[in-house]
């Protein structure tokens, strides 16, 4: 059921009695600039913390274990190039636990959102203080784990100098030091104010009784016409390379691919297809041939970006065979090309995309993220089986033709064992 | 077939042991689409000194074989097991730990096809020289990957405090040079010992009928031929069962931003196996929650001393024969994290007595979110461990939950912590010179 609350705030409820969990998400949602990314992401980290009611991150902690241990907190992402600040909650359903659970976390929501540590126009002051220094240690940390930090160089490659998809969702370290109590109070008021609202709440629930307690909130009506959330930019015409050294067992092969089809466009499954049999399952060619037939690599995986037109490939490997991985990637791109993949591995990559749909229906936390994209793109759900069955040989090979190299990340790994 | 029904949570448990000693259980879930089946074998990285079945003499294989043999179970003379679910549609995968290894699948059709692909390949072995070399090298990256992962080296430099000389103490994959000692015929012996139909146990949740699901099992095992069953025997005993060969601390240094604690507490007591050991792994994951979850007032103070954040941790893991917690988090006070933690380990009891008036939220709180876990046939499956815990499952477990009492959280202190189990593991920033 969808219920507009007022203007820019949408409720979709899903009843089901598939789950002995409940789902909310509260997404608040905004286009992503270079000053609001890093601010809304220590906003939400204070707003997780502490409310006027629990004044200490005890106290909220408390309240969540009477809610039978219900998670309530708070998280960012970026949905193409909206950034979002996001509310979840999971908590079980009232037959198993007492009656009025759901009752008291929707006020539970309702008083971090609406009630946040806020005085005289600042957040308290060592709240502030400690969930900024700790912002600042996770960011940092980050580049402790070599995967993700090979990813994140990739992206700053492929991506335009200037462009917001250059920063994370979860903001910068240089973005920090500028932050303050005052200024975050303002940003808080901006999101409460004028970001686009999208609730969605999943359980064996009364819709009529969640929509009664949501009409409880204080939103204002906003308007909000940006509605464009895909990325685009111009190709290069060369792929810009980058390589860097560092003290480690092994190295990491990272490339990025311009691959000009977006979530809304006709080729969209086509695409998903096509990235099934470039790198995306044990079956896939990348996993075949790098990893089985030649085992350079205990990972070698592509994914596709379907929000920001981008294709990306991973490996770990040693780097005395950097060249014969290159080689190996291009070859199976390639191949694609020429179409050079049997109808049972198409048939097997299709299945295995449908069989995952379908176990997706599963997990409730799937089917509310679903509804949360498809809210925001105001359409339909897709029939994502047919369409997925629709897509040919031909349209695999049309898509992978677009395939534009655009940067290549290499972390040489040089540590020498014995 | 065996029905248990929990009425209180809607859910049945249908089990049956087959004549060859494979234990069945499956959990239907009929709003579900997926079928999740998972194939566990009772045999992980730590067994490996035994009697090979069919011998008379003690052997001991190179370290990493159990998580080899996992491998290269997939592999067959004209096939891959993945090849076989990928024409099902089906998604499959498998892991290894210290004392178990186990075999899944995750489909949404033709799920009696997949049950029989998953009891075949791991059935029917096939190893040859010349794939066991090509495996090498994968497992290699496989080694190197986690070598250069903090966190890791973290948790096995504890293990390495806590069990110098045991098995624990080394890599379930092994190392690249113990992985280089493995040959066919290792991994032939090896599977006949342990690979028995009475060693394992078959878990299924999802879409599925009970009764035709445990016949298509029956159907597909009496089709085989099995060798006449024997006890696999397996040597294991603690190098020191008293742990006086703690290491109490060590440092590692690497490339990391920030330097990275563990504290660590391995258990001396030895614990009954069965209802019992799980009732004492629910009292000591009590435990640790009323010594250091959110909620109490200890973690506000090193919170807000900042001597823990959000990376902040704490685990208990019970395997067959050993068991052990640890705590960890990064951070810039390496010395006090130390400090505070086994401080508040050591006053265990003045600190329940403290915190007392949070038990009955604390354990609600570990209720739900065990509650919550019926949502997930991977957790209800992934969670049961065999004879260990005498066959219970995850709805037998909310029942000894709810029947523990804060009273028995001082007992359990007692046994659980002492000071010779205590250790500390430091990874910090390399310094370069």
């Amino acid at each position: 059921m969808d219920f507009r609350l007022t203007d820019g705030v949408e409720l979709h409820i899903i009843k089901t009695s598939q789950f002995k969990n409940n789902q909310i998400i509260v997404n608040f949602g905004t286009p992503q600039t270079a000053d609001n990314t890093t601010a809304r992401s220590l906003l939400g980290d204070l707003l997780e913390t502490s409310t006027h009611k629990y004044p200490t991150q005890t106290a909220l902690a408390r309240q969540l274990s009477r809610l039978y241990g219900a998670d309530v907190g708070t998280g960012v992402a970026r949905i193409g190039t909206m950034h979002t600040v996001r509310l979840k909650a999971r908590f079980i359903n009232d037959q198993y636990a007492f009656d009025g659970l759901l009752d008291r976390t929707i006020d539970l929501i309702h008083e971090m959102l609406f009630n946040p540590l806020i005085d005289n126009g600042s957040f308290d002051e060592p709240t502030f203080n400690l969930q900024k220094a700790n912002l600042y240690s996770a960011i940092k940390s980050l580049d402790d784990d070599k995967q993700y930090y090979a990813a994140t160089k990739l992206r700053q490659l492929y991506f335009d100098k200037n462009s917001v998809m250059q920063i994370p969702s979860f903001g910068r370290l240089d973005d920090l030091e500028s932050l303050t109590a005052e200024k975050l109070v303002e940003v808080y008021h901006n999101m409460v104010s004028h970001d686009k609202i999208n609730i969605v709440v999943l359980g064996d629930v009364d819709e009529n009784h969640v929509i009664d307690q949501f009409k409880q909130f204080e939103f204002a009506p906003r308007h909000f016409d940006n509605d464009k959330l895909m990325y685009r930019q111009e190709p290069k015409d060369e792929a810009v390379n980058e390589e860097e050294t560092q003290a480690l067992n092994q190295s990491k092969l990272n490339l990025a691919y311009e691959l000009p089809v977006c979530f809304l466009d006709k080729d969209h499954y086509a695409a998903v297809v096509m990235n099934g049999i470039l790198g995306g399952s044990p079956l896939s060619k990348l996993f075949v041939n790098v990893r089985e037939k030649e085992s350079l690599a205990y990972y070698a995986s592509s994914q596709y970006h379907s929000f920001s037109g981008m294709l990306s490939i991973q490996t770990g490997i040693q780097n005395v065979n950097y060249d014969r991985a290159r080689t190996l990637i291009k070859e199976q791109i390639d191949d694609i090309i020429a179409g050079k993949f049997s109808d049972e591995l198409m048939r097997e990559v299709k299945e295995g995309l449908v069989n995952q749909y379908k176990t997706s229906l599963d997990t409730a936390g799937n089917i509310v993220e679903r509804k949360l994209t498809d809210s925001l793109l105001h359409q339909e759900p897709d029939d994502v089986v047919e369409k997925v069955n629709q897509v040919t040989s031909a349209d695999v090979v049309r898509v992978a033709s677009k395939l534009k190299l655009q940067a290549v990340y290499y972390l040489n790994g040089d540590l020498k064992n014995e | 077939m065996n029905e248990h029904s929990y009425s209180k949570y809607d859910e049945t448990i249908y089990d049956e042991t087959l004549e060859n000693g494979l234990v069945v259980q499956v959990l239907p879930k009929k709003y579900f689409h997926k079928t999740y089946a998972i194939l566990t074998v009772d045999y992980g990285s730590i067994d490996q000194t035994f009697v090979p079945t069919g011998s008379d003499e003690v052997v001991t294989v190179p370290d990493g074989v159990a998580h080899f043999l996992e491998h290269k179970m997939f592999e067959k003379i004209d096939h891959d097991a993945f090849d076989l679910f990928g024409e099902l549609g089906a998604d499959s995968n498998a892991f290894t730990s210290f004392t178990q290894t186990s075999y899944l699948f995750s489909t949404t059709e033709h799920i009696h096809e997949s049950l029989d692909v998953l009891l075949d390949f791991v059935q029917q072995p096939y190893f040859s020289s010349q794939t066991v070399q090509k495996e090498k090298g994968i497992i290699g990256q496989e080694i190197k990957m986690y070598d250069d992962d903090p966190n890791w080296r973290l948790y096995f430099g504890m293990l390495g405090n806590l069990y110098p000389h045991d098995p624990m103490h080394v890599d379930i994959a092994g190392s690249v040079e113990s992985i280089d000692k493995i040959s066919s015929e290792t991994l032939y012996s090896t599977y006949d010992t342990f690979y028995q139909p009475h060693n394992m146990n078959l878990f299924i949740v999802g879409n599925v009928d009970p009764a035709e699901a445990i016949e298509c099992v029956k159907d597909n095992q009496s089709k085989k031929h099995f060798d006449e069953p024997s006890n696999p025997e397996v040597r294991f005993e603690l190098n020191d069962p008293s742990g006086k060969d703690v290491i109490p601390f060590r440092t590692l240094e690497m490339d990391v931003t920030r330097p990275k604690v563990m504290v660590g507490v391995r258990g001396l007591e030895q614990i009954a196996a069965g209802e019992a050991g799980l009732r004492y792994r629910l009292g000591v994951e009590l435990l640790l929650d009323i010594l250091f979850d959110d909620t109490v007032d200890n973690y506000l103070r090193l919170y807000n001393n900042e001597i823990i954040d959000d990376s902040f941790s704490y685990n208990f893991e019970m395997q067959r024969g050993f068991h052990f917690a640890y705590f960890s988090s990064d951070t810039d006070h390496i010395e006090r994290f130390a400090d505070e933690i086994i401080g508040i380990l050591e006053s265990a009891h003045q600190q329940i007595e403290a915190a007392a008036s949070q038990f009955d939220n604390i354990k609600r709180a570990m209720l739900g979110r065990m509650i919550a876990l019926l949502d997930s046939p991977e957790a209800i499956a992934n969670r049961y461990a065999g004879k260990l815990f005498g066959g219970t499952n995850l709805l037998d477990e909310i029942t000894v939950l709810e029947s523990i009492k804060i009273d028995d959280l001082y007992v359990i202190a007692k046994e659980f912590i002492q000071s010779q189990g205590i250790s500390v593991y430091q990874v910090v920033p390399r310094h370069s010179n």
